[in-house]
């Protein structure tokens, strides 16, 4: 009884460690392959659209429902206490230091994580990856490497398109609805806010779009048993990089507020 | 120097044993066809050529270079030498047949993208496919798609050629035009190939050497002509198709007499 516990439990740390060293190791050289050649310009622009042009119809919409629920909740809970005014400096301090970056990670880790696991897993069951071996091309150098960079790049981009909808989203309400001066929720949306915020932002983002790209392509370039497993990657990498996200959240805002 | 020197390659999945001490040698200019059953081991051998595959014991050397040991670049290196047509074909299915076959030319050679269109429409007319540049791979028929992958596998003018099971799934008509594009393939380029079939009309046809691999291990490898009066019972049963003999593991169902049709 007791060996049979110590023998899962022994197992299932072995499995952990393994899988987390794939990962460690497929991440190490994915960044080793950044520098190479040659240099593919054409895949890099077609990622940047898919993860970054294309994302921004999700991204604004998500905003801008998220910010317009907070500003109803906070525009609710500041009545209370008579102080309305508050609502939008704790409106922009929320959507800049947390709602912007986690919302525009989570539905990026949806939208173009999962298609990258999804897409990856076709490739690697339909040997298209071993296709690209035979032809002397680095898979991890043609496939990882301009979904990392694009999802690095996008995603920060994506935020600042975040912080900038959350903005209206909350004038929606605060100015449309609960009759707050236009003027004075423009001032007190910035007001608890200082350019360091909008770095932390940024930095969290960064780190999401890594986190995104990497899990996507190693979820899919790791797949096996065909249809069955290429269906089981995408839900995998969305909730491996959801996950993965809202930890490093906490960790990076520890670290970047201090 | 043979050109492709498999030595005692042994390879296993976890308990099942795929190949045993496999021995191969493909000399320049040479064609040698593979046969064997489903499931022995023909195409972990040709994976292990291209070194997608490690072995657990004994080694493929291309021209010398013994796969297992090169550095990735070398690797790399190497494989731009050989051309592998899979089973499949696994083309890229977001590209076009165009890009498909132009992959490897922009991957590894800085040519004018004019050259690379005639590059790529002499190795589409080689394979009886001109005009198809313009259409994916999801437009093709099977046939098609085997035609497109040898096109890719010949652009970059590689020494050695691996076709795995190149006839798989066609009908007879597209399995002989098949077998006849190896064939010119042959004769035009004079690539040292090795091809994985189970169509013995065209490896009698392709084959300077015809090998079987039986439950891992290769029994046979000798001309066509040998091969087809070789006594070894296996051979003789896959020569004549037969589901009676030695060849299969499971004894097989039962004959049942064939009945009259009503009248």
């Amino acid at each position: 009884m007791v060996l049979t516990l110590f023998d899962k439990v022994g197992t299932a740390v072995l499995g952990a460690t393994d899988t987390f060293g794939d990962f460690a190791v497929l991440a190490g050289r994915t960044f080793a392959a950044i520098f190479k050649r040659p240099f593919d310009g054409k895949n890099l622009l077609n990622q940047l659209q898919s993860v970054g042009v294309n994302s921004i119809p999700v991204v604004a919409l998500t905003s801008l429902a998220v910010s317009m629920v907070f500003a109803v909740q906070l525009a609710y809970g500041f009545k209370q206490f008579q102080a309305e005014g508050l609502a939008s400096q704790v409106e922009g301090l929320a959507i800049m230091r947390e709602l912007a970056p986690v919302i525009t990670g989570l539905m990026l880790s949806g939208r173009i994580g999962s298609a990258m696991a999804a897409e990856l897993g076709t490739m690697q069951v339909t040997e298209q990856i071993d296709a690209l071996e035979c032809l002397a091309t680095d898979p991890i150098h043609y496939l990882f490497v301009p979904r990392l960079l694009a999802s690095m790049l996008m995603v920060p981009l994506l935020t600042v398109v975040s912080v900038y909808i959350g903005y209206w989203g909350g004038y929606l309400i605060l100015v449309g609805v609960e009759g707050q001066s236009s003027y004075v929720y423009g001032n007190e949306f910035y007001k608890l806010l200082a350019f360091r915020d909008l770095r932390i932002a940024i930095y969290k983002a960064f780190v999401f779009g890594m986190i995104i790209a990497l899990v996507g392509c190693w979820k899919g370039y790791r797949t096996q048993g065909g249809a069955e497993g290429v269906g089981h990657a995408p839900t995998s990498s969305v909730v491996t990089s959801s996950l993965w996200i809202l930890i490093a959240d906490f960790f990076l805002t520890k670290l970047l507020l201090v | 120097m043979a050109v492709i020197d498999v030595v005692n390659l042994s390879k296993a999945f976890g308990p099942k044993v795929v190949l045993s001490n496999v021995n191969l040698q493909v000399q320049e200019g040479e064609s040698l066809v593979v046969l064997g059953g489903s499931g022995t081991g023909k195409t972990v051998l040709l994976r292990n050529i291209m070194g997608l595959l490690t072995p657990d014991s004994g080694h493929v050397a291309v021209e010398g270079k013994i796969i297992a040991q090169l550095t990735r670049k070398e690797l790399f290196e190497v494989r731009q030498s050989i051309g592998m047509c899979f089973q499949m074909a696994a083309l890229f299915d977001s590209m076009t047949v165009f890009e498909n076959v132009a992959f490897g030319l922009r991957r590894h050679h800085k040519m004018a993208e004019a050259d690379i269109r005639t590059r790529v429409e002499e190795c589409l007319s080689m394979v009886g496919l001109k005009g198809t540049d313009q259409l994916k791979p999801a437009e093709l028929s099977g046939g098609m798609k085997r035609r497109v992958g040898f096109a890719r596998a010949i652009a970059l003018k590689p020494k050695v050629l691996l076709f795995d099971e190149p006839t798989t799934g066609l009908d007879p008509v597209m399995t002989d035009v098949i077998g006849r594009i190896i064939l010119d393939l042959k004769h035009e380029l004079g690539i040292t190939s090795i091809t994985i079939t189970h169509d013995l009309k065209s490896a009698f046809e392709i084959a300077d050497r015809i090998a079987l691999i039986f439950r891992g291990e290769c029994i046979a490898c000798e001309a066509p002509a040998d091969f087809k009066v070789n006594p070894h019972p296996v051979i003789q049963q896959f020569l004549r198709g037969d589901a009676d003999g030695p060849f299969l593991q499971d004894p097989p169902p039962p004959k049942r007499k064939t009945q009259e049709a009503h009248p």
